[in-house]
């Protein structure tokens, strides 16, 4: 994954042709319901959301697998920090600094050469990283001698490291593979369809709430319409990886499709519990971070594990 | 078993454009290590390029909040004060900044927020708002306010009228107010010029002032003002 190799590289022009036709589309549709005089002012920001976002996607990908790995680590680090910040465990500096750290080590260790295999990203211990940052987490209060409420932060920095940290950064360390600008840009772009997919069935055609105590807008309708819409886009772009049997197609939709609203739900009971209606307000026309990458945080960690499991490393 | 309780953040759906020129503002880590690295080279510049010599620094009370007024004639009258105070209370430490000039883009709202830690003061429409956020910055312990009540920098060197908003701020509240004077810097950075110049700075801290005996009438505002500007310039012994 490296630049030379991004402009050789007939996945990459067509990722690009196809989100660059897909946002003239968009923009054009958006233009022409506004001349028509209706009221487009929320889609239009979401649409500008969209077109600073892309470009900084792509430009990071473009640039190769350290900026990727890069740029996978500061949004995991944006990522936890929104959820520090909306839960109130930012207010605790050693419990929010401990978990910043791991988040970073762990960039280090996607991008470090494995001692052993000499292949790029120690992957052993990427994976066995659970077992030392939340030793470190659980000694904080030992080290500093408290007791009372400790429980709770020790328990929300865990999951802040596990669930935005370590799961969603099997994404940046899927730019160690080789066939990281199909896989990547297929996830990325897969994702981001299906959480449009949801909310466009929903809006067409939902009646009947999947889960209305936790997300009442989302629709049975809209997230069986995404999950179809999913199953069918691997063997669209099934130039993104050739390599795949129709099953793996079946099962890589099935994961983005399932695992892509899980991760979707999952923000919102946590936004739900705690009583807020964003993670942030760090995207214009979007919310915070958390709110775009969500769907991403169940998918990453297991497409990455079906690859590996089926593909050896490659 | 109980429900956890949560604290979000008050800032949670804040753009960040606009949490910078917000106030009080959220403490952060990343915006501390930046201040902190900031204040040890800003210290070092100091020493080195001005050759700034305190005097008085034996006045900064050891603990409780205080307020520092200054004389204006530059923007290093700030940074000047920001390098006298204790390392460790810099991110405690407010210089009032007018929020028309110092917040007015996200770029220098930026500096002004996470370098120089100001505190956006309206001078113009909303005076005794930010007044009375001063009073109750200063209510918390160990906070310092930096303000200079002529309001703006002098372009010739003679110090201004004090505006009436440190007589409100000091008058009947149990506040020490210390009086101080920077010499050197009209020279130094004279107000349009886009860098300061190699030149001695000079600053003197005087003795703390408590005007906690007076009642809040207007006359009462005009005599602490009237007082700390005297002591101010006599500090300087009437100098620049």
């Amino acid at each position: 994954m490296s630049i030379d190799f991004a402009i050789n590289s007939p996945v990459f022009l067509r990722y690009l042709l196809i989100v660059g036709g897909l946002l003239l589309f968009a923009g054009v549709v958006l233009g022409s319901l506004r001349l028509a005089g209706r009221n487009v002012a929320s889609p239009l920001r979401t649409y500008r959301g969209w077109l600073i976002m892309i470009p900084i996607v792509l430009g990071t990908l473009f640039l190769g697998r350290e900026a990727t790995i890069l740029g996978v680590t500061l949004l995991a680090a944006v990522g936890f920090k929104e959820f520090a910040r909306a839960t109130g465990l930012y207010e605790d500096w050693w419990m929010t600094g401990i978990v910043y750290l791991a988040i970073f080590a762990l960039g280090a260790v996607s991008l470090v050469p494995d001692p052993r295999l000499g292949s790029p990203g120690w992957y052993g211990f990427f994976m066995a990283s659970p077992v030392f940052v939340i030793a470190l987490i659980l000694l904080v209060p030992i080290v500093r001698n408290r007791s009372r409420g400790e429980l709770q932060k020790v328990a929300l920095a865990i999951l802040g490291f596990i669930y935005f940290g370590w799961m969603f950064m099997h994404l940046g360390f899927l730019a160690n593979t080789g066939n990281a600008y199909g896989y990547l840009l297929f996830l990325v772009f897969a994702v981001e369809i299906n959480d449009v997919a949801a909310f466009t069935f929903g809006r067409m055609f939902g009646k009947r709430k999947l889960r209305e105590r936790i997300s009442p807008n989302k629709t049975l309708a809209g997230s069986v319409g995404a999950i179809a819409i999913s199953l069918v886009l691997p063997w669209l772009l099934w130039f993104s990886f050739p390599h795949f049997s129709p099953a793996l197609l079946v099962l890589t939709g099935l994961i983005v499709g399932v695992g892509g609203q899980l991760g979707d739900l999952v923000i919102s009971y946590i936004k739900r519990d705690i009583g807020i209606k964003d993670m942030g307000a760090t995207i214009h026309g979007h919310g915070g971070i958390l709110d775009r990458v969500d769907s991403m945080i169940f998918v990453a960690p297991i497409f990455f594990h079906m690859v590996r499991w089926f593909n050896g490393a490659g | 078993m109980d429900t956890w309780k949560y604290h979000p953040s008050p800032g949670i759906d804040t753009p960040v454009s606009e949490s910078l020129r917000g106030f009080p503002r959220e403490p952060g880590m990343l915006a501390y290590a930046i201040r902190s690295v900031a204040a040890l080279l800003l210290r070092a510049w100091m020493r080195t390029y001005h050759r700034l010599h305190i005097e008085g620094r034996e006045n900064l009370p050891a603990k409780g909040s205080y307020v520092l007024v200054c004389n204006h004639t530059s923007h290093l009258d700030t940074l000047c004060l920001l390098s006298s105070v204790p390392l460790r209370s810099i991110h405690h430490c407010f210089p009032a900044a007018a929020a028309d000039y110092f917040f007015s883009s996200v770029p220098r709202s930026a500096v002004s927020a996470i370098l120089i830690n100001a505190l956006p003061f309206d001078r113009k429409a909303k005076g005794a708002r930010s007044l009375a956020l001063c009073s109750a910055l200063l209510k918390t312990e160990g906070n310092i306010l930096i303000l200079f009540p002529e309001g703006t920098r002098t372009t010739t060197g003679a110090m201004g009228r004090f505006r009436s908003g440190i007589g409100r701020l000091a008058a009947g509240s149990d506040l020490d107010i210390l009086p101080c004077h920077l010499e050197g810097g009209l020279r130094a950075w004279p107000k349009g010029k886009l860098l300061p110049r190699p030149r001695r700075l000079h600053l003197r801290i005087g003795q703390a002032k408590n005007y906690r005996h007076l009642d809040r009438s207007p006359e009462s505002v005009k005599a602490v003002c009237a007082d700390l500007e005297e002591r101010v310039a006599r500090l300087g012994g009437g100098a620049e």
